[in-house]
């Protein structure tokens, strides 16, 4: 038997055009249309494990940002929020993947717990010192990285995610042994006292926020009005091109580096020196991809990155709502957090292409 | 000494196979030019879900694995979705996968209440008279199931890598997407076969270190294993052999932790669990120090291919 001869198939095929300059508002449509899906996703999620939406919307909306003392929590949040925000956006800037923020945390609260419990300078000076102590102590740790990528061609990537769990021992190290707390025996070192912890600059606002917003302002000069801003971007362009032309491309890459270790620094110290007024177990869990989120979302731009570690703020403090209220476990922050840069992801791919069906 | 010298080296395949495994799953998919870092996400997926089987199907741990790595597969589809039909970059689409899978295993597993339930787990094969030889009796012949099976996976895995028609073309894809596109090799059905088929061995990975190693599952419980393999697989040079032998080595490192402290050494415990992240940093410098740049690293290794684009 003869098979019968096969149709030719009419139905065409997908193809894909890179768009050149697609206007901006139509940019802002695929961005929201992406975003808005992956709330939706994170809603439902919620809702399957027990959450209604109208409990969801009241929890975050009416009780977080309607509340004074939940927004003074927001606010408290942010801080270290957007300090990692920063720190992940100006490595990235340079080419240099810094996923190593958690790390540089605990060397920042290591630092900072050293000088207060070696008493080092004099207690009006107390905190400088500390803050000092803390940036010098994840430029260190990030300086380390940038130094095996440099000498030993050892990818950045996987080094800074290695030094977080070798950071993270470490600080196990101390805090099970030389700086457990004698009185309560429990694994954090002692209590801050008074003028060891960041005060308050009214509406119960810990003046950690403002150092959070000088390092928005100083990083929003840095890369928008410096010389050194331009160099950066002319780094991450094309490298090459920059070092043919005389721009200084290792101090500049290594000088990006170092200030992104030293905000996620600040940030270790921020945390230990308002929240906790102690060093803990725990004051950097999951900072490495709310940092990676902050700078992904802002695309690296310094005011962006305020605003973002804000709304992430509101995510936080809604999820330990949720946690203490509703027994969710705080996972779903994280769970929400990448459904969104998934979703903001996947924008770029409209942004940038054009599907067409042709036959 | 002798003793304590066998009860180490007969734990070794244990600790070793989740990174032998997981290395192997993950050079299956960057073969085909898939920069792969959500190893450590997909083995959270594994092995929450090994455990998860057990408790729901009152035992059967070799079901249990079969469904981990059907699951890890799954989630692995998504990651397909990102890097090869909407080409975002990788390192972002592998870093979201691995919080999307912290989240998600975090999230059903305590809700639905299997972290720290403990199960029967896997038992060792004892391979007749055999394992009554004194010393490599205990090594060679008290093992379980998926230590034995791992070595012919390695085998298999790089044959088809190395002399099949498939194994050519995915390698082929890999080093040169334009150049196999024009052949007539399809890269996208490639690539997502090469993350979906190595995501089952990832996720087998993670469920043998739940439901074969410590016989429970808790958040987090992988602990960085995931991206250390990620490392081993640069340091091997995207090679099968060699990534069976990086892992013996971390496998070493990992069983001789708690073996010191049990044998009265005192030593600072934190200090001795750092040890298999310094030794990955360790074996990074090394392998930076004396390979040529790039020397077996697929050529397109982190490219999106998009046909319509010029280079």
């Amino acid at each position: 038997m003869v098979a019968p001869p096969l149709k030719a198939r009419r139905l065409g095929r997908l193809t894909l055009e890179l768009r050149q300059n697609l206007p901006a508002w139509k940019q802002a449509a695929f961005l929201t249309i992406c975003l808005v899906f992956g709330i939706a996703v994170s809603v439902a999620i919620l809702a399957a494990a027990g959450i209604a939406p109208a409990t969801l919307f009241d929890e975050m909306i009416v009780e977080t940002l309607g509340n004074a003392d939940s927004l003074r929590a927001v606010l408290v949040q942010a801080t270290p929020l957007i300090l990692v925000g920063l720190g992940a956006g100006l490595a990235f800037r340079v080419g240099f993947w810094n996923l190593g923020i958690e790390g540089q945390m605990i060397w920042g609260g290591i630092g900072a717990t050293a000088v207060v419990i070696y008493g080092i300078g004099p207690e009006s000076l107390r905190l400088v010192c500390m803050g000092i102590a803390a940036g010098l102590g994840g430029l260190t740790w990030v300086l380390l990285a940038a130094w095996l990528k440099l000498s030993f061609r050892v990818n950045e990537i996987i080094a800074t995610l290695l030094l977080n769990y070798v950071a993270a021992y470490f600080l196990f190290h101390l805090l099970y042994g030389a700086w457990q707390d004698p009185t309560t025996a429990f694994p954090q070192s002692v209590q801050y006292r008074s003028f060891e912890r960041l005060p308050e600059i009214g509406f119960g606002v810990s003046s950690g926020l403002a150092i959070a917003l000088a390092a928005v302002a100083v990083a929003f000069w840095l890369v928008q009005l410096s010389r050194a801003g331009f160099y950066m971007r002319f780094v991450s362009a094309n490298p090459g091109m920059a070092r043919v032309v005389g721009v200084p491309v290792a101090a500049v890459s290594i000088g990006a580096i170092a200030a992104s270790g030293a905000l996620a620094g600040l940030a270790g110290f921020v945390n230990v020196a308002s929240q906790e007024g102690r060093l803990t177990q725990s004051f950097f869990d999951g900072y490495v991809f709310a940092g990676v989120l902050v700078a992904f979302l802002s695309r690296n731009d310094p005011i962006i990155a305020a605003v973002v570690g804000f709304l992430l703020a509101v995510l936080f403090v809604t999820g330990q709502t949720l946690q203490v209220f509703y027994q969710i476990p705080f996972t779903m922050v994280q769970l929400i957090q990448a459904i969104i840069v998934i979703a903001v992801a996947s924008s770029e791919f409209l942004i940038r292409h054009r599907m067409r069906w042709t036959r | 000494m002798t003793d304590f010298l066998i009860n180490w080296i007969a734990g070794i395949p244990v600790t070793a196979a989740p990174y032998a495994l997981a290395a192997l799953g993950l050079i299956i998919s960057e073969r085909s030019g898939i920069l792969n870092l959500s190893a450590e996400g997909l083995m959270l997926v594994g092995a929450m879900t090994g455990v998860a089987s057990c408790i729901v199907l009152g035992g059967h741990p070799l079901i249990a694995l079969v469904i981990a790595m059907v699951a890890s597969s799954v989630v692995s589809l998504l990651f397909a979705m990102l890097t090869v039909v909407l080409r975002i970059n990788q390192v972002i689409a592998g870093l979201a996968i691995v919080f999307f899978c912290q989240g998600l295993t975090g999230l059903i597993g305590n809700l639905a209440g299997w972290q720290n339930h403990p199960i029967a787990g896997l038992d060792k094969w004892t391979i007749g008279p055999l394992s009554e030889i004194p010393g490599i009796g205990k090594i060679l012949f008290i093992q379980d199931p998926v230590v034995y099976l791992a070595i012919p996976i390695f085998y298999l895995v790089n044959r088809v890598l190395r002399f099949s028609m498939v194994g050519l073309n995915l390698r082929a894809v890999g080093e040169n997407p334009a150049a196999a596109d024009a052949a007539g090799v399809s890269v996208a059905l490639y690539r997502i076969a090469a993350i979906v088929a190595g995501s089952a061995l990832v996720g087998l990975a993670g469920a043998y270190i739940s439901v074969v190693g410590v016989k429970l599952w808790f958040t987090g419980m992988v602990g960085g294993r995931g991206w250390i393999a990620v490392a081993l697989v640069i340091f091997a040079r995207w090679a099968p052999w060699p990534a069976l032998g990086g892992a013996l080595l971390f496998g070493c490192i990992e069983a001789v932790i708690p073996r010191i402290a049990a044998a009265g050494i005192r030593v600072p415990q934190y200090l001795m669990l750092m040890l298999p992240y310094l030794a990955t940093i360790a074996v990074m410098v090394w392998a930076g120090a004396t390979q040529r740049g790039g020397a077996g690293e697929p050529g397109a290794l982190g490219q999106p291919h998009v046909r319509e684009e010029r280079r």
